[in-house]
């Protein structure tokens, strides 16, 4: 199945179309020779992309508007481009009958799960490590304070998941997190309207939801030799989401608005970005081993894959606390979506052609979610086991009690000068 | 010198813009309908107005153009206006009491109908008095919330800073090329975006990371990780300049005027929320705590243009101390502890650097002392801030509401704290030193963490079988 899901690529075909009945096709670019028109049947397959992702459907008034462009209403174009650029990406063929569900493709038993677990917040509040009421006229809605050693095991996760990546070949770059917005719209997020994730600054900039967008950023506009491909790098990044949850299972740190995730990212050829994808998955399946958790891998469904996804993974943790899979990581293969949107390319060392590279991204650890899936599985009576792999960056420290230097939750309401 | 008095009057500008005709610390009474007030703050006003002398100086020092008087003249116009207000709310009291007993004891109806008239009377009377107090409350308290703490004795209160630590003096090499001429290291695109690469990306993380853990196993402080945003609230509370944050729209904001600011984690104002009406028990005293994460200040960048660099840039790692004590001396102890700890990173990675006390000019309102900790940067020819440790004496606490019980009474706190590193200066001037990241010795750093323990090579063989 070969669908034209970029809006460079159809805008460019409407163009040539509307060209070649004046002029001849350009020389310099072969490739056009001989393209058909975007036909009738392409938008049909299109637009059973987009149902089958559960997007919004948009391939109607595509059509008008190319209607429109081919009679010569140039007026609409810029409309176009931008209705276009919504389209979601193709679909990995082994998802077409997946339905609506994940499929599990494994899951990782590792350790026995405590009898009468607590569930994070219990616990975290009972040790005295974390913090979360009373804040939102203070420091926002949603937002938390991780207080002794589950401070110092923050950092810990964030030593162990980059001497793990960076073990794997992933160079650690430092990525800013206030970024335009048109970054942040390339890689598939919307900036604008009532239910957008991203945060917006005075200046008009925005804050970056994941480190996935400042690297792909990054690579901007460049021209990549083959043989550095794939490139792997790494970050470590404060992430910023708008979005909020009421639901009851989304509680305590499962859903906020800031945290910070070491991020995976690749750019490659689009011969080795499955492989790659599959890399990634590894890589996280191991990391997850390593600590000791038990979860699931999941293949995930067109519906779930978001706009920029081709394919995607994700990793489920049991969190015995609250007796449910919590998504604590994914990966993904954004194929060409990214890059042709970045102008992200790479010269094909058989041709000395330029191409357009593929992205893939992954989480390595992402830290809320985790330190729930790690205390709630590590858990023995009134203390928490650390994880053996993260021992060695808590100087050796095998268990964690409740502290009574950090001082418990008294407010006052006001105090009353003398 | 000319560097240093463009800093003060920028300081002094940037001081200026922040008061605001609004503010979310205080809110009167007619202004409660559209906004809510979160947080009703100690407003000492004997305390304030009784060393008159010590005040002025402050606000001279640091070239502020307020009166004390004028704001005393303010406070004596409330204080009749809320003097005669009470009056009335007694004797409407008193009418109310009185009508109570009249009705109870069965008392005549004109006897009832005249106490029910003065009581109507009254009424009005208050209603006319709160509407008058307000604008009179609302010019004095803001007026009285600008006014700044008093100055520590340490405090130099002349134009220039004073030096407390000197680390090896700087070479006396001019023209040395600055650190975006690394390529291989820095991708520099604005004030807001940088990137760093390789061994620049690695020293940015593992010197916060070494720095935060020393002042644990060392320091004796206890580890946090701290939100990004502070509203506004508390940005006022510590006199920080508005302009030195960027702030986040919000949708949905339920108030207005307490919106929030991108300070990033390892921020003080952070520190705040969380002390925030909190009273500790005096057991948990000194409470120090120490926090990785980001910093935005963009305000700092401006002493160190007009040419963007890593000196400007907005975004950095930061390591960011914060301590609260009892008493002022122990304050003063605790920022000793702090700078201690802060140079022995400094010194063992071999760069000249010192530690100077801030000339008042250049405080905040809040700060009664400044201690900077300024490495040099060989491009631009001068010390560059990488941290700053301030005292606060009681000052932020009074307003915060953060306290210890002792008795009946309570006693605000004394806060010492603020940034000790901010890796992304630091990277640039340790380049321009042409000193290699990679041989750099942290204080601090995990000597396990690098290496595979026993344990882990034998759960890599475990692995293997799985």
């Amino acid at each position: 199945m070969k669908l034209l899901t970029n809006a460079q690529k159809l805008l460019l075909l409407l163009r040539r179309q509307r060209s070649s009945r004046t002029t001849t096709v350009q020389a310099h670019d072969p490739s056009a020779a001989g393209q058909p028109a975007l036909t009738s049947a392409q938008l049909d397959e299109l637009e059973k992309n987009v149902e089958l992702r559960h997007h919004r459907n948009n391939v109607p008034l595509i059509r008008k508007l190319i209607e429109a462009s081919v009679r010569g209403d140039r007026s609409v174009e810029q409309q176009l481009e931008e209705e276009l650029g919504q389209l979601p990406n193709a679909t990995h063929p082994r998802l077409l009958d997946y339905g609506d569900q994940p499929r599990e493709l494994a899951q990782h038993v590792q350790r026995e799960m405590p009898l009468k677990p607590k569930e994070f917040s219990e616990l975290a509040r009972a040790l005295n490590l974390y913090r979360m009421d009373h804040l939102g006229n203070y420091t926002g809605h949603k937002s938390y304070y991780l207080t002794g050693h589950l401070a110092t095991l923050e950092q810990a996760i964030i030593q162990y998941a980059l001497q793990s990546v960076t073990k794997h070949g992933f160079r650690l770059i430092s990525v800013p997190d206030i970024l335009p917005k048109e970054v942040i719209e390339s890689c598939g997020m919307r900036t604008e309207g009532e239910r957008t994730q991203v945060y917006k600054l005075d200046t008009g900039e925005c804050l970056s939801g994941t480190s996935e967008m400042a690297l792909a950023g990054f690579f901007a506009n460049k021209v990549l030799p083959e043989e550095e491909l794939p490139l792997k790098v790494t970050a470590v990044s404060r992430c910023y989401r708008a979005e909020t949850s009421g639901l009851q299972e989304e509680k305590g740190i499962y859903r906020v608005h800031q945290f910070t995730k070491v991020e995976m990212f690749a750019i490659c050829t689009p011969t080795q970005s499955e492989a790659e994808l599959e890399e990634f998955k590894n890589i996280e399946v191991d990391l997850f081993k390593q600590l000791g958790i038990n979860f699931r891998l999941l293949d995930m469904p067109p519906c779930e894959l978001g706009s920029p996804a081709y394919q995607k993974y994700d990793i489920e943790a049991w969190m015995p606390g609250r007796q449910m899979w919590g998504e604590i990581s994914s990966c993904s293969n954004c194929t060409d979506y990214q890059a042709k949107r970045l102008a992200v390319k790479y010269l094909r060392a058989s041709d000395g052609q330029v191409q357009h590279a593929h992205t893939i991204n992954g989480t390595a650890t992402a830290i809320p979610r985790l330190l729930i899936a790690l205390l709630e599985s590590y858990q023995k009576g009134d203390s928490v086991e650390i994880p053996t792999v993260l021992r060695p960056f808590m100087d050796g420290q095998e268990f964690i009690a409740r502290s009574k230097r950090i001082p418990e939750t008294k407010l006052v309401k006001f105090i009353k000068a003398a | 010198m000319l560097g240093l008095q463009i800093v003060l009057r920028s300081c002094r500008a940037a001081q200026k813009g922040s008061i605001r005709k609004i503010s979310a610390l205080y809110i009167t009474g007619d202004k409660a309908n559209e906004n809510y007030a979160t947080l009703q703050p100690y407003l000492d006003f004997a305390g304030t107005f009784d060393e008159a002398a010590s005040l002025e100086q402050s606000i001279a020092s640091r070239g502020l153009d307020i009166s004390v008087e004028s704001v005393f003249r303010k406070y004596q116009k409330y204080q009749t206006h809320h003097e005669q207000l009470q009056r009335v709310v007694g004797e409407r009291e008193a009418v109310t009491k009185n009508l109570k007993e009249v009705t109870k004891k069965g008392g005549s109806e004109l006897q009832i109908e005249e106490l029910k008239e003065q009581g109507k009377t009254l009424r009005n009377d208050l209603k006319a008095l709160k509407q008058a107090l307000y604008p009179i409350e609302d010019d004095f308290i803001h007026d009285f919330l600008h006014l700044p703490n008093r100055l520590h004795a340490q405090c130099p209160t002349g134009d220039r800073e004073v030096l407390l630590y000197r680390h090896s003096l700087p070479g006396s090499t001019s023209n040395v090329p600055s650190h975006l001429e690394r390529k291989d290291l820095i991708h520099f695109v604005d004030n807001n975006r940088y990137y760093m690469m390789e061994q620049a990306a690695h020293f940015d993380v593992n010197a916060m990371q070494s720095l935060g853990r020393y002042f644990v196993t060392k320091g004796d402080f206890v580890q946090t990780a701290n939100p990004d945003f502070v509203r506004c609230v508390l940005l006022e509370a510590n006199a920080t300049p508005l302009a030195d944050y960027h702030m986040v729209r919000e949708e949905h904001l339920q108030n207005k005027i307490n919106t929030a600011y991108l300070t990033g984690g390892a921020a003080f104002e952070s520190y705040l929320g969380a002390m925030t009406k909190l009273c500790v028990y005096p057991s948990v005293l000194p409470l120090r705590y120490v926090c990785c994460g980001r910093s935005y200040n963009r305000a700092e960048a401006q002493h160190y243009g007009p040419t963007p660099s890593l000196y400007t840039a907005t975004q950095t790692n930061a390591v960011q101390s914060f301590v609260a004590t009892q008493t002022a001396d122990e304050a003063n102890a605790q920022l000793e502890h702090i700078l201690s700890l802060a140079i022995d990173f400094y010194k063992a990675l071999d760069v000249p650097f010192r530690i100077v006390y801030a000339p008042a000019a250049s405080l905040t309102p809040s700060e009664s002392l400044r201690a900077v900790i300024e490495v040099y940067a060989p491009s631009l020819q001068r010390y560059v801030c990488v941290g700053r440790i301030s005292n606060y004496g009681d000052f932020v606490s009074k307003r915060i509401l953060f306290s210890t019980r002792r008795e009946k009474h309570y006693d605000f706190l004394h806060l010492v704290g603020g940034p000790v590193l901010y890796t992304t200066r630091l990277i640039a001037a340790l380049l321009e030193h042409n000193i290699r990241l990679v041989d750099c010795k942290l204080v601090g750093a995990s000597s396990s963490g690098g290496k595979p323990t026993m344990e882990q090579d034998l759960q890599q063989f475990k692995d293997l079988f799985t």
